[in-house]
């Protein structure tokens, strides 16, 4: 903006803009501020008020007087739920006080525990607390596919009905993915981004925030659907069962909507500030990887939520406002919610994909201490997956009816997609080629991403060919396609990422042999519960269903009984993370791994403003085992806690 | 503007670092509101396109029956004054950087009332249309359109109010008049927030044309 007025002079004109430290709580003030405690009880309230206003309208239009469900009371009562939670944690102070025109102080702080329960405006602080929100979701779908396993252990003895059984489906669907959609966003993008671009904080903190506590948000509003009895359409919510279910479709489609916002948020947040708050001399092709995987998730975040988010709209319409935007009879169309929905879920897939392929882009040069093989192309390669995934959605729709001429078109932009997938994929490969390997757990994990999504993928290739999809559509062979893509692939790079920097999250080192063996359970577990339906899938079986042939029940036990073990895997986890972390922590050293990763270069536990001088970067951050490799930045007078130069050449920290 | 004062924590920054944190941050108004744009523009579009799916669709014959008619008056009188506030904030904006702080507060203001005019009839028209909601896709889609539009203008309305808010507040924390033209962070600041929100407005000004041939024309 060009200024032709005389500016006026003003005495503070070169106060640095410098990040603030925040002003430190008020000693046994805890109690009295806004905290999870206060939001839970605004929520609760909300609820209350919600439900009240709802039926009171309700009662007005006979229609819902007489039917004996009023989902506009469901509605309201969840959507005061979340305005109260959101006002009790802290998320409306900030927007309220500007309508009188105040800006943002430095925020009251508390140290401690305390702080993670708090709307805390540290990306570290909202990290950590992305972790125990994602591993909320995960234990809650992952119990639920307990009780999906169980059921599926006899075809006729039956432990629910199947009625409950399609709901616990449905409710474990929703809430994997849901969580899935943020597992590594949340946690380990909005800790690491800054920290790898050489930022001291986040573009817009607030919002970083708000997508947290909405994420928070709208676990509790999927959960109450069991509450409300559920809902009975699978995690894709397809018309017309959804207009006909009961008042738990509120919860989902509200629920939708509430966590398209969380990612909206999220992903706009960590856009800017990766455009932005880059330091000087990073340039585009000194990114880290991750970060390139990041912000490829963050366009497709922002972008295909708002769909869903109207779709959900569109829905909620339909159950309060009695419009008919789904229902076919009425002028509407059951294929306008597989569209909107479509259009979202598919770029959903990358988004979940891509950050998984970050995080093993970003680990695998450290144990191969090797550079990253054909970085640009991988930065490429996760910059088309995620343009091509805007132009794929159709695919889901082949057995719906779509007109028949339309298949090829979208055969074949889904398998193009995976020309770029493969690039990422041929990187690794590169980089793990000829390689003196260290096979610590994190680089276990990053291996099983390979080996699973090499079979999630070639699978998905051949899903997206009319014929195979036609003939396989519905069953267990996608069921298990899906999850060796998304736990295969995102769950393993999560718990890569987990292993890999919760050394330095949290100044502990992880025990390793608890660490190996939930790996090797994990892994092995993982293949033996998934593989098996590939052939269930193929021999018939369709997903959704509590009952089956008889001849599948040896495939069904064995599968079962594997998935008991495979959430065994899971204690392990909780009980190293526990162990380690808690009960008895270990000095973590301040770069386990030799890393040359910038994130590693700042001190344990890392200050709240994260670099005492914004780093100067000189070169990207993949120079391993380089004879003379430049110095990865300038840190000015402030030394580095652990300089590159002195890793970049080494090949085996133990010596 | 945000978090944007002295250190605090015992380190002086150099200029380098002033300077870097300055433009990291009026960037990020910027880029925020362009992105912000791409954003409302896939939910706009989410609903253009389940207007024109069901109309090409036409089950039944029910994309709109002859008795389904839009209330025109309302949806003049509201398409106008979300217009008339976006180009409040465009005038507002020439103003500004000529330098006239007052004539661009009075425009904001003259904004303010219409959006918050606007938000009024647009709830209004919410509750009383005059044809069942669930009649036709037709009928649906406008139901669609008029709580997308409840939000729309709700934050236009809430995103003028706290400029000009701000505003006037910022000559009485920094002590000079006109100090929203000053080098002060702050003042670029606020100008990034006030250039990205006209650049906002310009946006709802299109896709308010668009929509509203969409529904009281087409």
């Amino acid at each position: 903006m060009t200024i032709s007025a005389e500016r006026p002079e003003v005495v503070e004109a070169m106060v640095p803009p410098a990040i603030v430290e925040p002003r430190k709580g008020r000693r046994g003030g805890e109690w009295l501020s806004q905290h999870v405690g206060t939001a839970t009880i605004c929520g609760f309230l909300g609820y209350l008020l919600g439900h009240w206003l709802g039926n009171y309208i309700g009662s007005a239009y006979p229609y819902i007087a007489n039917s004996g469900q009023n989902a506009l009371a469901a509605l309201l009562a969840l959507m005061f739920m979340v305005l109260g939670w959101l006002l009790g944690i802290g998320a409306l102070n900030y927007p309220l006080a500007k309508l009188v025109g105040r800006e943002a102080k430095g925020d009251v702080e508390y140290s401690g525990w305390t702080r993670y329960f708090r709307y805390n405006l540290d990306h570290k602080v909202v990290g950590i607390q992305y972790v125990v929100g994602v591993l909320l979701f995960f234990f809650t779908g992952g119990l639920l596919a307990m009780a999906i396993r169980t059921e599926l252990l006899n075809p006729t003895v039956h432990v629910f009905s199947a009625d409950t059984y399609i709901k616990i489906v449905s409710e474990h669907g929703t809430i994997m993915m849901m969580m899935a959609s943020s597992v590594i966003v949340g946690p380990l993008g909005n800790y690491f981004v800054p920290l790898m671009i050489g930022s001291r904080r986040m573009a817009f903190p607030r919002i970083e925030a708000f997508s947290l506590w909405t994420f928070i948000a709208g676990y509790f509003v999927i959960f109450s659907a069991l509450a409300y009895g559920g809902f009975p359409t699978g995690w894709t919510g397809y018309a017309p069962l959804q207009t006909q279910a009961g008042p738990g479709m509120v919860s989902y489609l509200f629920g939708f909507a509430v966590i398209s916002i969380g990612m909206m948020t999220a992903g706009f947040n960590l856009a800017v500030t990766i455009i932005n708050y880059r330091a000087p001399g990073m340039t585009w092709s000194r990114v880290p990887v991750f970060v390139w995987s990041i912000i490829a998730t963050a366009a497709l975040l922002t972008l295909a939520s708002p769909v869903l988010a109207a779709a959900g709209l569109f829905g909620l319409l339909d159950r309060t406002a009695q419009t008919a935007f789904y229902v076919t009879e009425h002028g509407g169309s059951s294929y306008l919610w597989q569209n909107l929905f479509w259009f979202f879920g598919h770029p959903e897939v990358y988004i979940m994909a891509l950050p998984g392929f970050g995080i093993v882009g970003e680990i695998i040069p450290v144990f191969c201490r090797k550079p990253l093989f054909a970085y640009r192309i991988a930065a490429a390669g996760m910059i088309g997956v995620a343009l091509l995934s805007f132009f794929v959605w159709q695919h889901h729709l082949f057995q719906s009816g779509i007109n028949p001429d339309m298949r090829p078109l979208f055969m074949l932009t889904t398998e193009l997609i995976s020309i770029p997938t493969g690039f990422i994929f041929l990187v690794g490969m590169g980089t793990l080629y000829k390689a003196k390997i260290r096979y610590e757990v994190p680089m276990l994990f990053c291996m099983a991403v390979y080996f699973n999504f090499l079979i999630g993928g070639i699978s998905g290739v051949f899903l997206s060919d009319v014929p195979v999809n036609v003939t396989v559509h519905g069953g267990f062979f996608v069921l298990s396609h899906f999850h060796y893509t998304i736990m295969g692939g995102l769950i393993f790079a999560f718990f890569a990422g987990l292993y890999f920097w919760l050394p330095k999250m949290t100044g502990r080192a992880m025990n390793k042999k608890m660490g190996l063996w939930h790996f090797w359970t994990m892994f092995v577990f993982f293949n033996l519960t998934f593989f098996p339906m590939f052939i269930i899938g193929l021999l018939g079986q369709p997903r959704r269903v509590f009952t089956y042939a008889k001849n599948l029940q040896t495939l069904n036990e064995f599968s079962s009984i594997a998935a008991f073990c495979l959430g065994a895997s899971f204690l392990i986890f909780v009980a190293n993370l526990m162990w380690s972390q808690f009960i008895a922590p270990e000095k973590a050293p301040s770069n386990p791994w030799d890393s040359l990763g910038l994130e590693w270069q700042t001190a344990t536990p890392i200050p709240y403003y994260n670099f005492e001088r914004i780093p100067v970067i000189m070169t990207d951050p993949y120079h391993y085992s380089e004879i003379g490799a430049p110095t990865l930045a300038d840190f000015g007078d402030a030394q580095p806690a652990y300089p590159s130069s002195s890793v970049a050449t080494s090949t085996d920290p133990d010596q | 503007m945000t978090d944007m004062t002295k250190s605090s924590r015992g380190v002086i920054d150099t200029p380098e670092e002033v300077e870097f944190e300055l433009r990291a941050h009026i960037g990020a108004i910027w880029s925020g509101g362009r992105l912000f744009i791409g954003m409302y523009t896939f939910l706009l579009a989410s609903l253009a396109f389940s207007y024109f799916y069901l109309r090409s669709s036409n089950n039944g014959l029910l994309w709109r029956p002859d008795h389904v008619t839009a209330p025109t008056a309302y949806g003049w009188s509201i398409y106008s004054l979300t217009l008339l506030a976006a180009l409040m904030a465009i005038f507002g904006q020439a103003r500004l950087r000529k330098g006239s702080v007052s004539e661009w507060q009075t425009a904001i203001w003259v904004g303010v009332v219409a959006a918050l005019l606007a938000l009024f009839l647009q709830i209004y028209e919410f509750t009383a249309v005059p044809f069942y909601p669930g009649s036709s896709g037709y009928a649906s889609t406008f139901i669609g359109y008029s709580v997308i539009n409840i939000f729309t203008i709700f934050i236009v309305a809430y995103w003028l109010e706290t400029t000009v808010a701000r505003s006037l507040r910022m000559d009485k924390d920094l002590g000079v008049a006109k100090s929203q033209l000053s080098m002060h962070p702050s003042a670029q600041s606020f100008r990034a927030n006030v250039a990205s929100m006209t650049y906002f407005l310009g946006f709802v000004a299109l896709a308010s044309t668009l929509l509203f041939a969409m529904f009281y024309l087409l």
